[in-house]
């Protein structure tokens, strides 16, 4: 059996509030009920083009 | 003296002071989009209910039980509601906002519903609700949720703080819908047309026209047909069909009337004594015509009015529809009501307005009066999207009666189904059916543009009714609003006659701004100062049409108009002139009284207590030898295109009043313009009027450009086009946005010369350009022909910098299942070490660069559970900029947006402009320690252009903009580049005001210790010397253009190839080549370059070995043999012989023909498809030593 995936977190477009979905979660906010949610911005480590 | 750079620094100083920006910055901005948003007010406040009232009610009857049942349908109460979301909670109704629709592509629309009424037989009046679906609505709109909205309540909602509505949302685009040309309403216009002449036998070219438009601006046009006999025909459409009627039945059937009426009230615009006078319109064969016009009647032996009707009822009985049952003089009288002059409700109106045409009809054929121009802004007038929306719903609610009719119809003759006919609920159920269609068609039409019309509403065109307001950039955005299309059909004639710029159009439309090329003179667009009479007065009711008609008809009496009710005066031109109000003959003034009762109007026009619109229409024709038809035309009517400008005879409190003109009086008016020469008048005819800026007469786009008056003007046609095709800030909102494709300027700049304009429309807002140090000099030969040198460290600093943004919808519900049972999401495998770019709901990390071919996401059926990915389109890297989830139509994760930045650096060949008409491309980055720098500043210029693009295309304003602009930064202040700012500012006072021009931005110059003419000494980056001539250096506003050589670069050797005939495909999309064609091979014939010929065309074409065969000659016959013998030979031990030839003929059966011959794969294609026609291509090989 494969491992869980880890769930990822979301804004939401409404309220901004911050929402974590699993797979086949429904796309809504918690709080607010909106259904835009935006990704958040990754805290890996982007590399640029530093040339 | 005055001081150019000081106004302009005064009106920034007082908008910098402000902290936030008002709702009264904008009103200019909002200005100019009026003309979409105030129609569709009129279509929700009025134009809905109008429509239905004008619905004709529809009658079932139940045929089989033989009693006569009667269900009589009409509709009241319209109500159409802000756009809310659907399958909400019902108790609480949720707005939608636009942003919302952009982000899942949804449209952004209200639901729609109307009481319909049933009658049966006489009995009482059920009403019923029926909900007819969604109806798009404008955004800021009456019904708009951000109506009203102030620019920090818009930012809330994640639109502009600018958002000036006037489109409509469908499937996420924004669409919004063409201001269409369409020809003036209720005004007669006497045509000479060819295509009259082919009406029939004894028709001539010449006609008089006449647009009528109804109270729900659904329109018939009727035309008034000359005839060789001195007759004529009335013609009008019904259905697609065109019906002509001898005139004399209409004149007949409309009043009461006898033959000396008529004869009287045709000849009275002729008198002996006037005869060959100015402005005598009739001679003496009028008498004739009416005569002939009579005796037709005679011969018809049609004397009375019922006789008449009851011609006209027996003739159109068959095509007016619901009226098989009534009595001939009924359908006489609903064809003079339905399709004759259909904007008069009163028949003596209309009696009095035929014998007018007749009058107008005939002085055309005598040519005492000559015809109106078409083409000319004077007869037209503007088609609006609230009046399009209007009457196509009302043709669509019509069409739902008829085939709700029609329903019930079938189901009542349907013998074992048990539908009862005086059940409501069951009818009621029939109708229910297709309800939805009559907003769904609303709705496609501005999706698609296209009018699913059968009667074509009387419109010149059925498709291309809308188009996608593209944001590239600020302008071109405003542009689509402002723009006026002439209309799809004359794109295709041949004669330019239509495209001409017109003088009556001065003023209206800009000459400057249309694009040159296909849709040149066809697509112009509205002068900022131009507007469109709208429905509303200046309060914001509703206009009262038929109020206000009674008081100019008052004011009219009062000056000494002479009435018409009932009948005619028995006078006509020179002697009296006909007053016209909106195609309605009020009466006729003594031409002596005319020109005060003209100017009595005007003063009353501006009052605003007089209770006339100050946008009425005040067209007075005097008399004149063979020139347009005299009389004094009145127009209140919305649609027409009007502008303002100072009245000079009029002072109210010191200051001149402003008065509202139409295109049709301009003509006749005497309009003064401090354009240095006053135009050429002379004393005889003194200025009655002023324009207010000379400016007024330019586009929005089109008064950007500083100092336009010192170009050349096709200089300035060209830079309106670039202005719209400029990288710049396209969005405030951007990261709320989903467009395909956004272009944006990184570190955009304020220029430092601009116009009053530019301030005025809060340009700012949405910067697009750059102040570049440009130089003037042929530098290392690499800014030769409109090549341009980048300073590359300038490049490196952010000198025009952009992005692209992509916006990718991935809708994995188009991939599920149809049962809805096996769903397609985003997920990712579980697998660690595959697809690390991706995140663990199958998207990609926001902010993440991703590479060509490398994974954008995952899905994952839930059926198979097997994980795949898609890769990214495109052959450059982009970065993830955002990726938002849409759960609107689908709870699960099926929707996503990825917004994907590919970032623009200024490359080699990409291409820029100023602000004059004077585009480049780049040829070079040059390094910064190689540019040319100033001796006494040690400045290197960020762009270097070559002096030869100027003397030519003398473009003095980019000379101007360079001094002004280096004087400006000199001192730190914006230069007002205003054109013709200079004659209207001085009175006379000042000896030459454009030396003075020059003097001052050359002292501003030389305050600072630069060269007087803007030039400096400047030495060669590359030898370190001295150059021989002082070089012309300044800052100029540069805008890098949407032109880009990585959206258009195109290189192959080999690659994908075309399925059938094995050549190269053409097309960038799939890896294509560009065509080397016939031209380009005779050159290379020409060159006698043999070996590239046969590389380009063959080789790196549809190169091909063949298998012929030498006894046959075929090269279709050769077949693979099947090698048996080989295995034996591989046991005995032996080492393998030499392969037999693979092939043999299978028509000769033998192998020892074949041979391989190099051809072009196409050649055996041919072959075999000669051969497909029974055509048998023999080749007759030969040896090469033979030759």
């Amino acid at each position: 059996m494969d491992p869980q995936p880890e769930p990822v977190s979301y804004i939401c477009g409404d309220c901004g509030g911050e929402n974590t979905l699993k797979p086949g979660d429904v796309i809504q906010c918690r709080e607010c009920g909106y259904r835009i949610l935006y990704k958040k911005r990754t805290r890996r480590i982007v590399q640029y083009e530093a040339r | 003296m005055v001081a150019w750079g000081q106004d302009s620094a005064g009106v920034d100083g007082n908008s910098l002071e402000k902290k936030g920006k008002l709702e009264s910055d904008y009103q200019h901005l909002r200005e100019l989009f009026k003309p979409h948003v105030e129609s569709f007010d009129y279509f929700i406040d009025a134009g809905l209910e109008i429509a239905l009232m004008n619905i004709k009610p529809t009658e079932i009857t139940d045929s089989s039980t033989g009693t006569k049942l009667r269900n009589i349908l009409f509709f009241s109460s319209p109500d159409l509601l802000s756009p809310e979301r659907e399958g909400g909670r019902k108790s609480m109704r949720e707005p939608v906002f636009p942003y919302e629709c952009r982000q899942s592509g949804g449209s952004y629309r209200g639901k729609f519903t109307a009481e319909v009424c049933f009658q049966y037989n006489d009995g009482a009046v059920i009403r019923e609700t029926f909900n007819f679906g969604f109806l798009p609505i404008m955004l800021m709109s009456k019904l708009c949720h951000l109506r009203g909205a102030d620019p920090r309540k818009l930012v809330f909602h994640k639109e502009e703080a600018t958002e000036m509505g006037g489109y409509f949302i469908c499937n996420g685009l924004e669409r919004l819908c063409r201001l269409l040309i369409l020809s003036k309403r209720n005004h007669p216009m006497a045509m000479v047309r060819k295509s009259f002449c082919s009406r029939g036998d004894g028709y001539t070219d010449k006609a008089v026209v006449i647009r009528c438009v109804r109270e729900d601006q659904s329109a018939v046009t009727v035309k008034l047909y000359y005839l060789q006999n001195g007759s004529a025909r009335l013609g009008f459409w019904i259905q697609g069909k065109e019906y002509l009627l001898p005139v004399g039945i209409v004149l007949k059937a409309l009043v009461d009337s006898n033959d000396r009426e008529i004869y009287v009230s045709l000849t009275t615009c002729y008198k002996e004594k006037y005869h060959r006078e100015r402005g005598a319109v009739g001679t003496q064969l009028i008498g004739e015509r009416a005569k002939i016009i009579l005796d037709e009647m005679k011969g018809l032996s049609l004397f009375t009015r019922s006789q008449c009707l009851h011609h006209i009822g027996n003739s159109f009985r068959p095509v007016m529809g619901g009226m098989e049952t009534e009595s001939y003089s009924v359908v006489g009288d609903a064809v003079l009501r339905d399709y004759i002059f259909v904007h008069l409700s009163s028949n003596h109106d209309k009696f009095n307005l035929l014998i007018f045409m007749l009058q107008k009809l005939f002085a055309l054929v005598d040519s005492t009066a000559a015809p109106d121009n078409p083409d000319a802004l004077v007869n037209q007038e503007v088609l609006q999207p609230g009046h399009l929306i209007t009457i196509y719903l009302k043709e669509k609610l019509q069409e739902w009666l008829s085939k709700c009719r029609r329903l019930v119809q079938d189901e009542m003759i349907k013998p074992n189904k048990n539908f009862d006919f005086y059940n409501l609920a069951q009818v009621k159920k029939i109708m229910d059916r297709n309800a939805g269609t009559v907003s769904r068609a609303v709705e496609n039409m501005i999706k698609t543009g296209k009018l699913a019309s059968s009667s074509g509403l009387d419109l010149p065109q059925r498709d291309g009714m809308s188009i996608v307001a593209e944001r590239l950039n600020f302008l071109r955005f405003i542009s689509h609003f402002r723009s006026v299309h002439r209309g799809a059909s004359f794109a295709r004639m041949r004669t330019t006659t239509v495209r001409k710029l017109l003088p009556e159009s001065w003023g209206f439309l800009c000459p400057v701004h249309t694009p040159d090329g296909e849709p040149c003179g066809l697509l112009n667009h509205m002068t900022a100062t131009c507007r469109v009479t709208s429905n509303f007065d200046s309060q914001g009711f509703v206009k009262d049409f038929v109020k206000i008609r009674m008081s100019i008809t008052k004011a009219l009496i009062g000056v000494g108009m002479t009435p018409s009710l009932p009948r005619l005066e028995r006078a006509g031109p020179p002697e009296v002139l006909f007053v016209l109000l909106d195609g309605c003959i009020l009466g006729s003034i003594v031409s002596d009284k005319i020109e005060k009762a003209v100017a009595h109007i005007r003063l009353l026009k501006l009052s605003a207590i007089s209770g006339i619109p100050a946008d009425l229409e005040v067209g007075y024709v005097p008399l004149s030898m063979g020139g347009a038809y005299p009389g004094l035309y009145l127009f209140t009517s919305p649609s027409r295109f009007i502008r303002p400008v100072r009245n000079l005879s009029h002072h109210s409190g010191g200051d001149t009043a402003i008065e509202l003109i139409g295109p049709f009086e301009q003509a006749f008016m005497e309009i003064k313009c401090a354009d240095g020469g006053d135009g050429g008048r002379s004393d005889s005819f003194p200025a009655t009027h002023e324009e207010i800026h000379p400016t007024g007469f330019l586009s929005v786009v089109a008064n950007l450009t500083p100092w336009s008056d010192h170009n050349q003007s096709p200089r300035n046609m060209y830079q309106c086009q670039m202005a719209k095709q400029t990288m710049g800030f396209s969005s405030q909102a951007l990261k709320f946005r989903a467009d395909n494709k956004l272009y944006h300027l990184q570190t955009p700049q304020s220029p430092i010369v601009r116009t009053t304009a530019y301030s005025k429309y809060c340009i700012d807002d949405y910067p697009m350009g750059t102040n570049a140090i440009v130089a003037v000099l042929a530098y290392s030969g690499y800014d030769m022909e409109d090549a341009m040198i980048l300073n590359k460290s300038s490049v490196e600093r952010g000198l025009c910098r952009g992005h692209i943004y992509q916006t990718e919808t991935i809708d994995l519900t188009k991939k599920s299942d149809k049962s809805g049972k096996v769903l397609e999401i985003f997920a990712k495998s579980n697998c660690p070490d595959q697809n690390s770019e991706l995140d663990a709901d199958g998207l990609p990390y926001v902010g993440q660069i991703i590479h060509p071919t490398k994974p954008l996401y995952s899905s994952c059926n839930t059926l198979t559970n097997i994980p795949k990915t898609t890769p990214m389109k495109g052959s450059e890297p982009a970065f993830v900029d955002c990726v938002s989830l849409d759960g609107t139509t689908k709870s699960h994760l099926q929707k996503v947006n990825i917004r994907l930045r590919r970032p623009r650096n200024p490359v080699i060949g990409d291409k820029f402009s100023s602000r004059h008409g004077q585009k480049g491309v780049c040829s070079q980055l040059w390094p910064d320690i190689d540019m040319p720098f100033s001796a006494v500043t040690g400045m290197r210029p960020d762009l270097i252009i070559n002096p030869h693009a100027f003397p030519s295309r003398m473009t003095i304003g980019m000379l101007l903009e360079s001094i002004a602009a280096k004087g400006g930064s000199a001192h730190g202040q914006f230069v007002d580049a205003t054109p013709f700012s200079s004659c209207s500012k001085s009175d006379g006072d000042s000896p030459s005001e454009s030396d003075s021009l020059h003097d001052y931005l050359g002292r501003l110059l030389t305050s600072k210790g630069f060269n007087y003419h803007g030039l400096e000494v400047m030495y060669s980056g590359v030898f370190g010397t001295e150059l021989a001539c002082e070089i012309f250096i300044g800052p100029v506003y540069y805008q890098r253009l949407r032109h880009m050589v990585s959206d258009k670069f195109q290189v192959r050797s080999t690659g994908t190839v075309d399925q059938i005939t094995r050549q190269p495909i053409g097309g960038r999309k799939w890896g294509g080549g560009i065509r080397f064609g016939e031209m380009e091979r005779d050159s290379l014939l020409a060159h006698g370059t043999a070996y590239l010929l046969h590389d380009r065309l063959h080789s790196c074409s549809d190169y091909h070995i063949a298998d012929v065969c030498r006894l046959c000659g075929s090269i279709l016959t050769a077949t693979t043999i099947q090698r048996h013998k080989r295995a034996v030979r591989e046991i005995s031990g032996l080492p393998p012989a030499k392969t037999p030839k693979s092939y043999t003929c299978q028509a000769c059966k033998t192998s020892t023909g074949m041979e391989t011959v190099a051809m072009p794969y196409v050649f055996r294609y041919l072959a075999a498809e000669l051969a497909a026609m029974n055509i048998r291509v023999s080749l007759n090989l030969k040896d090469g030593s033979n030759i």
